[in-house]
């Protein structure tokens, strides 16, 4: 036998040369193109990540920068005596409504005419108005020092604004124009003496303002009844206590000092805890999550709160009680209403449903119900409504399919222990399934939270901390949402502006959050599935 | 009565445990008919009041117009003692005829008059375009997964991601599109960008679909075929692709009406609130995917929102709103209808 002959292969196993393109055979080739696809799927998530983290993180930065403007400027100095204003004014509400509930009693319990009820209130006008007005000296020194620390900003921002010019000129090189854009440094310190200057007086008005409201209060008018005495003298101890603050706000103006540098973690907390999102302000803008969280918060809760026993519910019912007939009918429909537009369904809340709740709320035989009646057509209650109809059919049929998964023998077993058909479902299959209703409801939440025109046409829009002090009717109130503030407000901003990228900061935390809602809903299943064996 | 006296001996007496029984199953059968009952609610008085805009008593009793036009602003006057109403140029012909109508007090309602044509056209450039890249990915995408990939570390973190992108938040989508697209891509507001954020946001619904239908191809399909020689490549093309296509079709439909229905990815990324021209009407072939459109979903909102609510512009947004629930409502039922078929077509 020659060796060359054992050598060649034979002919039989290859017909032909295998075609390669870059070292790969066609199969191979295929085989990446289509795992290049699946690919795909991790490169959006990390490409969202890096987008969302490329146009938000600059926020901190400057954030950080409007904060120390904010000091520098001496916007911070005069907040703290507006504080002080503030306050004033929420008891000088205090007493107003006190005023208003002494007119009720007047008229309603005592049936006098709105003009003898005025009558009788004179006394009390005359101290409100003396108390309401000794607040004067106070309210002209801050309108003063306002206008001057807005003129010092306003300094701050042009000579930025020339920078920014001369910058943008240097990277044209256009050097010989960008030498002539006059830049005169801002000398906080000089600026500020007059500002500082005025701490005498202040002093002075604070010890006059202070003398006034202890005359005004020592001269309170009684109440014609115990229950308002009690609220007079309430009215009288906060007095005391607005007053004993004093010489802390006198202390904190004393020691203030334009020149303590912003700490770096304070552009991050006052993201996260601020309780203020005020934009587009003469003022100073503030970029606080915490009313938006709130307001989805909310939203969700009251959207949960009415889809998760609907829900669970129907697919209880549809599982487990229901005929075939019924089942065969049903869980389409019901599948059909998860295919419901939400921007429709924002619509139905504008036009019909916002009115229909409003005039339910006004009817006096439902006055009981906490928060009705209302006034404001669009709330959190409209927003949660609808968006439980958006919530119910993922519930329904996640729940439905965990209600599915449990073993039929369970059921048997039941049965044949003389369990009833209510026992079996409560007893046996609801506690096989929890597991699965729970992910069910996260993922139903995880739905909800990220929602996005039901809550911007329905849930109101007003960028608030609602008020928990009214208990439950505080889902009658409106708010505002993450995911609706950045629908509303990413159309008007400045491309790369603070507020822009604090836009996209709010993009992050909504993502974060709801890979947190998935992560958590999967965890619960694996780990509290109920071995079948 | 006589049945109480002296009842049968098989005959379940009545217990507090039945009574119990009873009362639960009702209020679950009542959960049910709740959802049902709010479902048929919202969607009966929108076809109620909408159907008045789309439908017209004479014939060819549908609104011809509604479907073909533009959307304009509604003029509303008191001329020689009739009110009259009248889309933007209607009304501006009326003027050059009685210069006199120019100074009567006339109500301007914007969007009001006209139709919605091109919002439809966008939708459906919209759709379509973003289906493909959907569909092209994830079909592939579905493939590896089910037919190379063998279960490993990155496997189980492919499928995580899919998972987890399915439950990003649309907005949060939009936000991307607006950063890389318009922004870093520099497409500015278009077609384009529209196409590739809705198509992410979609494909993992598309994922799940290609897979669940591949996977209910037998694999005794797959076997016989290797085993008479074919490559992996011949054996996906020829003997699993054509079973599962159907399948795969008819799950990406609900994909479909995911990406019709959605406002907030297309906000910043493709929609403009209005536009003059049509979207052919170009002046070379690639500005065709460099140009926003107008949008249904993104109509709705403007016309819910930016208008107020009275007898005049009801008309418009009931039958925007009509318009485009019809067509989420045909596509989706058409998904649940054909899913349903399909599960007894094929059985192996």
């Amino acid at each position: 036998m020659e060796p060359s002959r054992a050598a060649e292969p034979a002919e039989f196993l290859t017909g032909r040369r295998k075609f390669h393109l870059f070292g790969l055979t066609i199969d191979e080739c295929i085989k990446v193109f289509f795992g290049g696809n699946a690919v795909v799927s991790v490169v959006v998530l990390a490409l969202i990540t890096i987008f969302l983290f490329k146009e938000g993180f600059g926020f901190f930065g400057l954030n950080q920068q409007s904060l120390r403007v904010y000091r520098q400027a001496g916007l911070e100095y005069v907040d703290i005596i507006r504080a002080q204003q503030d306050d004033h004014t929420a008891l000088t509400r205090y007493l107003s409504d006190l005023r208003l509930r002494q007119f009720n009693y007047f008229t309603q319990q005592q049936h006098l005419a709105p003009a003898e009820a005025n009558q009788r209130l004179a006394g009390f006008d005359e101290f409100a108005d003396r108390f309401g007005g000794a607040v004067g000296p106070i309210r002209g020194l801050v309108s003063d020092l306002t206008e001057t620390v807005t003129a010092i900003k306003d300094k701050f921002t042009n000579t930025e604004n020339r920078k920014e010019e001369r910058r943008q000129l240097l990277a044209e090189g256009r050097t010989a124009d960008a030498a002539k854009v006059e830049i005169t440094a801002v000398d906080f310190a000089a600026e500020l003496k007059p500002l500082l200057a005025t701490r005498p007086a202040y002093v002075e008005a604070n010890a006059e303002f202070a003398r006034q409201l202890s005359a005004v209060i020592a001269s309170a008018p009684a109440m014609p009844i115990p229950d308002l005495q009690a609220r007079m003298d309430r009215f009288k101890q906060l007095t005391g206590e607005y007053l004993a603050g004093f010489p802390a706000v006198e202390q904190k103006l004393k020691t203030w000092d334009y020149t303590r540098p912003v700490p770096w973690y304070q552009t991050v907390t006052s993201f996260i805890l601020g309780r203020d999102w005020v934009t587009a302000s003469f003022w100073q803008d503030w970029y606080g999550v915490i009313p938006l969280f709130i307001g989805s918060l909310m939203v969700s809760v009251v959207a949960l709160f009415f889809a998760v026993p609907l829900g669970v519910g129907a697919a209880i019912y549809i599982n487990q009680i229901a005929t075939p007939l019924e089942q065969k009918l049903i869980k389409p429909a019901i599948e059909f209403i998860s295919a419901f537009p939400s921007v429709v369904l924002g619509f139905f809340g504008v036009a019909v449903l916002g009115q229909a709740l409003r005039a339910l709320s006004q009817q006096p035989s439902l006055a009981w119900v906490p928060g009705f009646p209302f006034s404001e057509r669009l709330n959190i209650l409209t927003a949660g409504c609808l968006l439980a109809l958006l919530a119910v059919p993922t519930i329904f049929t996640l729940a439905e399919d965990a209600l599915n998964n449990v073993p039929r023998s369970f059921k048997e077993a039941s049965f044949a222990l003389g369990a009833n058909r209510l026992q079996t479902i409560v007893k046996i299959i609801m506690p096989a399934s929890l597991s699965g209703i729970i992910s069910a409801v996260l993922l139903g939440l995880g739905r909800v939270i990220g929602e996005t025109m039901v809550v911007l046409l329905c849930a109101g829009n007003r960028i608030a901390i609602p008020d928990f002090t009214a208990g439950l009717a505080v889902i009658t109130q409106p708010v505002h949402t993450m995911t609706g503030i950045i629908a509303q407000e990413m159309g008007e901003v400045v491309r790369g502006s603070i507020h822009y990228r604090a836009l996209f900061v709010v993009g992050l935390v909504l993502f974060f959050l709801s890979l947190l809602i998935n992560y958590v809903a999967q965890r619960i299943v694996r780990r509290y599935r109920i071995s079948i064996g | 009565m006589a049945a109480l006296v002296n009842p049968h001996i098989f005959q379940t007496r009545p217990s507090a445990a039945r009574r119990w029984e009873r009362a639960c199953f009702g209020l679950f059968g009542a959960a049910t008919y709740l959802v049902l009952f709010c479902g048929a609610a919202v969607f009966l008085t929108i076809v109620a009041k909408g159907s008045r805009t789309i439908f017209k008593a004479e014939a060819p009793f549908i609104n011809t117009t509604f479907f073909t036009d533009a959307p304009e602003s509604l003029y509303v006057f008191e001329w020689q003692g009739k009110k009259l109403e009248m889309g933007d140029r209607e009304h501006r012909a009326f003027i050059e005829q009685h210069p006199d109508a120019a100074k009567v007090k006339t109500e301007s309602y914007i969007y009001a008059a006209g139709g919605i044509f091109p919002c439809i056209v966008g939708t459906v450039l919209l759709v379509v375009g973003s289906m493909t890249i959907a569909l092209v990915l994830g079909v592939c995408a579905a493939v590896y997964l089910n037919e190379y990939a063998r279960d490993g570390a990155f496997i189980r973190f492919v499928r995580l991601a899919i998972l987890n992108l399915a439950g990003v938040p649309s907005i949060v989508f939009g936000l991307f599109g607006f950063g890389m697209f318009v922004i870093f891509f520099g497409w500015n507001v278009s077609l384009l960008s529209g196409w590739f954020t809705l198509a992410f946001m979609v494909l993992p619904v598309i994922i799940t679909a290609s897979e669940e239908s591949l996977k209910a191809v037998p694999k005794g399909f797959r076997e016989g075929s290797l085993a008479l020689g074919a490559t992996k490549w011949q054996t996906i093309r020829k003997n699993v692709l054509p079973y599962a296509l159907p399948g795969i079709l008819t799950s990406s439909i609900l994909g479909i009406a995911r990406v019709a229905g959605e406002t907030a990815p297309i906000m910043f990324t493709a929609a403009y609130v209005v536009r003059d021209k049509l979207p052919w009407q170009v002046e070379k072939f690639s500005d065709f995917f460099f140009q926003g459109v107008m949008a249904l979903p993104y109509h709705i909102y403007v016309v819910s929102s930016k208008i107020p609510q009275n007898e005049y512009t009801e008309r418009v947004q009931y039958g925007t709103a009509l318009v485009f629930l019809l067509i989420v409502a045909v596509i989706a039922t058409a998904s649940i209808l054909l899913r349903n078929n399909l599960r007894n077509r094929y059985k192996w």
